[in-house]
């Protein structure tokens, strides 16, 4: 808990103590403004649990909600009647009778001034649920609906009845036709963002009626979509858009971009990454026409570049602020024409670029000193020399990914260190650095960010480095830093309290005791733990007991992980909603156990579990058949479960990934 | 239906035909076609005198459609009889005309201006006319078949004043104001007449002469006719100026005939291509020739024969020669298309939407192909073939959305039924209820 939650929570549990006087005095919309100061989540909770004068302040004041059960959602939605979000995303076994019923319980203007809702992944949820939350909804302005598999034409049907939406995210909705999209271009006159990436069933037709219905519309991706130029002939018509997302569009060639070239001069960010037929002549011609583009992505797409592009690229010399072009073979010359052209810009991205040498950095970086993120991936040519021009011209620097770029060294990342205090993410995967090199970085105090996969020559005395000064770091990988020991993760906890993301893949050195030390990260959302031999239930029920927030887990090949560890699980991972269980050690009835405890979990992979009988398998899916939406199992299973059972799980919305292996018997 | 009557009927149409001869052949500069005598001056033959009779008869059946018992014969006699009174005082005016016009050289600026004065005297007794045959409008619709005094009253609007006017007799006048059919049919015949040398022809072609009796047995529909134009074959980019072409008029016996085989020179059509090559020898000693009469050469007579188009015999359409902007049809096929389309019943109906009715048989198969298979709805209830069609509507109209198949609902509720069979079955290991107790979880995150 923050310091400052803690402060208000005695100040609370004082005031009340005290007679009454204290918080209680305050009124609702003060002990409002008290709660919206308070960023953490558990704080909230906190003082909401403490005061009842925070409770009812909460009650009335709190705008935004993320559930995730299904249970208690009829009682959140009557306890906060002015809520604003509401994020359904995270919500285990949510389907349309449970959302419909969590509706009517919340009365006719309890959900009034709703206006943002994410329904990301709620694959249970159908057009009847839908149609009811818009009905409930008159002040609808966003929804997200990507990553239901599920949904079709139908759903989004339901979605068009809410006039007043102008947000709406389908990716990956993969039934939705043009039909589907029709029907809220019709009803949704009034849309500002839409992306239908993934919609596959949408064609020409589709978008022509878009952009003849939806003048507003500011924002659209149209990724993966099987569309071709046409689209982009009637995109051109939007007056308004201002960013344009069509990667991996392969239908679209330099014609098509041409025809985009003719529309108005709005559009500010274009990503055309992965286009196969775009070729740098269309996106000269583009250029041409837009004076004001800020944004340009063409990863994956280019194979050369023309000095026609060049030239048209200097025009856009005062706007252009990000620019990507990963895969492409670029020279020194090519990398100074960038530099000397496009002064303002503030993101690069070189990855996989073959030819980026030491000249071509500095003289790239020479005249752009706005720089902040540098993606140099794969570009292994270069060495210390460019990271000192990096340091030298780019003091604003908050993220450098130099992932396989082994010749560089400790001395390079001393100056970038030493020279870029705002650094917030390095990434140095497969780049050899050693105990020194993170000496050096833990000079940036700001770093949220740090990948050191492969670096197998840190050892506990690096992560001791890292742990003195970056307090504030979030994320940590250390996939296969085998010279890591529990000390090292000892070490870490002491300073990094702030850890959400923790990589300890193939560290096989690590035992329980170092699991031990987890437990104190409070705030540990994600974990990846795989091949960590000598770990057993032991360490998982002491990160089970300690970190609360732990959503995803991933124990794939803890070969002495045994129903004990699911056992603890079970008892309070609560939150959990992945988790990886293959090649462990566990038996039907931890399973069991396990399934029917954890309301969270959604996702769960347990491939080669060969203690598992088939009976084990079916009562624990039975157990956990409403919540689960996505499930990974060994092909031999599909036969031996009874098809109910995979009937039941597909109609509440899971897929289920087959693997198609011999099953493994392991013996420990 | 008022306003194809109204199209049908306009005089303006009509002012500009010329002699019966120049409606088959348009000569162009420096070429006559021999053997065609010039067919001026009164009919002298007994066929087109019997022609005329037959449609004296037929002007004074028509104003007594009192056989239909559908309305109120009295008010129509009355109201026919003022429109007669009207037609005899414009008449007058004709025939005064003309026996000037006999003594002045015919084809003068000066007759030319006084047809157009008489045009808009008949235009006027036309829209009268069918402002009194208003009320019979609606009833002549439907029963078009069945009703034969129905079917003669529309006849009449579709050639308007052609009886009353031709009752004088007067060839040159006629030219403005003759029913198309008997003028052209007559001089049809006379054509043929001075082609023909054998006597064995005579009776197929004596068929033709009678195009009255079969204007009372063909229905008219009042149709708007230009809605299939441009599947006619027609070619809008074809630009053959006026004269330098020929342009045949086939009576509609012949465009309905199940003919085959049609004369390039004069159209007619036959059954056999061994009778055609009979004919054949009418239009000249080149056609008698053993070659020619020989079964495929029939070719070596068409090298040199003039670019030919063809003209609607339905006056007031645009494909009819009488046409301000007339269009020539290219080929017989489709002038038989055209006809049927346009001017005829549509009288094969689809089998499976019983709905949809035409009068040629191929565009029902075509239609028969796709009936049913409309599966792409608009809100609106209008089916499409196609879905672009149906976004192309949807785009159009304001508040309009497609519409989707009801079949997807189907499969929800099977689901949902599923659902129902198997929710009883909420499996829960014994450890649950404990957890559940607790409320350790976090429910809520802003």
């Amino acid at each position: 808990m923050s310091r400052e939650g803690q402060k208000l929570d005695y100040a609370a549990a004082g005031g009340n103590g005290a007679g009454g006087v204290g918080i209680g005095v305050l009124s609702l919309d003060l002990l409002g403004q008290v709660l919206d100061r308070l960023r953490e989540p558990r704080d909230r909770k906190a003082c909401r649990l403490v005061s009842r004068a925070f409770e009812r302040a909460e009650a009335t004041h709190r705008r935004a909600l993320r559930v995730l059960r299904r249970e208690p959602l009829p009682r959140l939605l009557r306890a906060f009647p002015s809520l604003e979000r509401l994020d359904l995303s995270a919500c285990a076994s949510l389907d349309d009778a449970s959302l419909s019923a969590a509706i009517a319980a919340a009365g006719a203007g309890g959900l009034a001034g709703l206006r943002r809702v994410c329904l990301a992944r709620a694959s249970g949820v159908g057009w009847r649920g839908l149609e009811a939350l818009v009905a409930a909804c008159p002040r609808l302005e966003a929804v997200d609906l990507s990553h239901c598999v599920g949904a079709g034409d139908r759903e989004v049907a339901a979605l068009a009845a809410a006039a007043g939406l102008r947000e709406l995210r389908l990716d990956k909705c993969l039934a939705v036709t043009d039909m589907g999209l029709a029907k809220v271009v019709v009803g949704c006159p009034r849309l500002e963002k839409l992306s239908v990436k993934w919609c596959r069933e949408i064609s020409d037709i589709g978008i022509d009626l878009l952009a003849k219905k939806c003048p507003e519309l500011r924002s659209l991706n149209i990724s993966y979509l099987k569309v071709g130029n046409g689209s982009l002939r009637s995109i051109s018509t939007l007056e308004k858009l201002e960013e344009l997302a069509m990667v991996g569009c392969s239908c679209i060639d330099d014609e098509g971009l041409e025809l985009l070239s003719k529309g108005t001069d709005s559009l500010q960010s274009v990503d055309v990454s992965r286009c196969d037929h775009v070729t740098y002549q269309g996106l000269a011609s583009l250029i041409d026409g837009r004076k004001f583009l800020q944004k340009l992505h063409a990863a994956d797409c280019l194979h050369e570049i023309g000095q026609r592009f060049v030239s048209k690229l200097a025009t856009l010399k005062e706007t252009l602020t990000a620019l990507k072009l990963d895969g492409l073979e670029v020279s020194d010359s090519l990398l100074q024409a960038i530099g000397e052209g496009c002064n303002k810009l503030v993101e690069i991205g070189l990855s996989k670029c073959s030819g980026v040498t030491d000249e071509g950095i500095s003289s790239l970086v020479a005249r752009c000193s706005d720089l902040r993120t540098i993606d140099l991936t794969c570009c292994n040519l270069i060495t210390n020399n460019a990271l000192d021009s990096i340091a030298d011209n780019c003091k604003m620097l908050e993220c450098l990914r130099l992932e396989s770029c082994s010749l560089i060294n400790e001395k390079g990342l001393e100056r970038i260190a030493n020279c870029c205090p705002n650094l917030k993410e390095i990434d140095l995967t497969d780049c050899g650095v050693n105990d020194a090199a993170l000496q050096h970085l833990a000079k940036c105090s700001e770093l949220r960010t740090l990948k050191l996969g492969l670096c197998s020559s840190i050892s506990d005395k690096g992560i001791a480095f890292i742990s003195s000064n970056c307090g504030n770091l979030v994320e940590l990988d250390l996939y296969r830093c085998n010279s890591i020991t529990d000390d090292g993760l000892a070490a870490l906890v002491n300073g990094c309290k702030k850890i959400k993301l923790l990589n300890l893949c193939y560290c096989n050195k690590i035992t329980d005791s170092g699991l031990g030390h987890l437990g104190s990260l409070e705030e540990l959302t994600n974990l990846e733990l795989r091949c960590l031999v000598r770990i057993t239930g032991i360490g998982i029920s002491s990160i089970a007991t300690g970190c609360k927030s732990l959503i995803e887990l991933d124990l794939k090949r803890c070969y002495s992980v045994d129903d004990a560890g699911l056992g603890a699980l079970a008892r309070n991972a609560f939150n959990l909603r992945q988790l990886t269980i293959s090649y462990c050690q566990v038996t039907g009835l931890g399973l069991c156990h396990l399934l029917s405890s954890l309301r969270c979990l959604q996702d769960i992979k347990m491939v080669h579990l060969s203690w598992v009988s088939i009976e084990g398998f079916e009562i624990a899916l039975r157990a956990a058949c409403g919540r689960l939406k996505k499930l990974k199992m060994l092909n031999g299973l599909k036969t031996v479960l009874s098809p109910e059972l995979l009937q039941m799980l597909h109609a509440c919305g899971c897929r289920i990934r087959w693997v198609d292996k011999p099953l493994v018997y392991k013996d420990c | 239906m008022a306003s194809g009557t109204a199209t049908n009927a306009d005089p303006d149409q009509q002012t500009v035909r010329s002699n019966s001869v120049e409606q088959f052949y348009f000569p162009r500069p420096g070429q006559s076609l021999p053997g065609i005598p010039p067919f001026f001056g009164p009919p002298s033959s007994s066929l087109y005198l019997a022609n005329d009779n037959e449609a004296k008869v037929g002007n004074q059946l028509e104003p007594n459609p009192s056989q239909s018992t559908d309305w109120d014969p009295q008010a129509i006699v009355s109201n026919l009889t003022f429109l007669e009174q009207k037609i005899k005082q414009v008449k007058d005016v004709v025939q005064s005309m003309s026996n000037r016009e006999n003594q002045v050289a015919s084809g003068s600026c000066e007759v030319a201006a006084k047809q157009q004065l008489i045009t808009a005297d008949l235009t006027s007794i036309i829209i009268q006319l069918i402002t009194t045959a208003g009320s019979l409008l609606p009833s002549m619709k439907n029963p078009l078949s069945s009703n034969p005094a129905v079917r003669q009253l529309s006849n009449t609007l579709g050639s308007p004043m052609g009886f009353g006017v031709n009752a004088n007799q007067r060839p040159s006048v006629d030219s403005k104001t003759d029913i198309p059919d008997i003028g052209k049919a007559s001089g049809y015949e006379e054509l043929i007449n001075s082609l023909n040398t054998t006597q064995d022809e005579r009776d197929e072609l004596i068929k033709g002469p009678n195009p009255c009796g079969g204007e009372g047995s063909e229905p008219t529909p009042m149709e708007d006719h230009d809605v299939k134009e441009s599947d006619d074959g027609d070619h809008e980019g074809e630009n053959l100026p006026p004269g330098s072409y020929v342009v045949l008029q086939l009576e509609k016996e012949e465009i309905l005939a199940p003919h085959t085989h049609f004369c390039l020179i004069c159209g007619k059509g036959f059954k056999r291509d061994a009778n055609l090559r009979m004919h054949m020898r009418g239009h000249g000693d080149e056609y008698k020739t053993a070659a020619a009469l020989a079964k495929p050469t029939r070719d070596s007579g068409s090298d040199h024969a003039p670019v030919t188009r063809y003209s609607c015999p339905f006056v007031g359409c645009k494909r009819n020669k009488e046409h301000k902007k007339f269009q020539p049809l290219k080929t017989i096929l489709c002038v038989k298309n055209h006809y049927k389309r346009s001017h005829c019943d549509k009288s094969y109906t689809c089998s499976r939407c019983n709905t949809k009715k035409f009068s040629v048989i191929a565009d029902l198969k075509t239609h028969e192909k796709h009936c049913g298979r409309d599966k792409w709805l608009c809100s609106c209830g209008t089916t499409f073939s196609r879905k672009d069609k149906l976004f192309g509507h949807v785009a159009l109209f304001q508040g309009h959305t497609p519409a989707l198949p009801m079949d997807d609902v189907k499969r929800k509720r099977r689901e949902r039924l599923f659902w129902t069979a198997v929710g009883g079955l909420n499996w829960n290991c014994g450890a649950s209820s404990r957890v559940e107790d607790g409320e350790i979880n976090e429910e809520v995150e802003p």
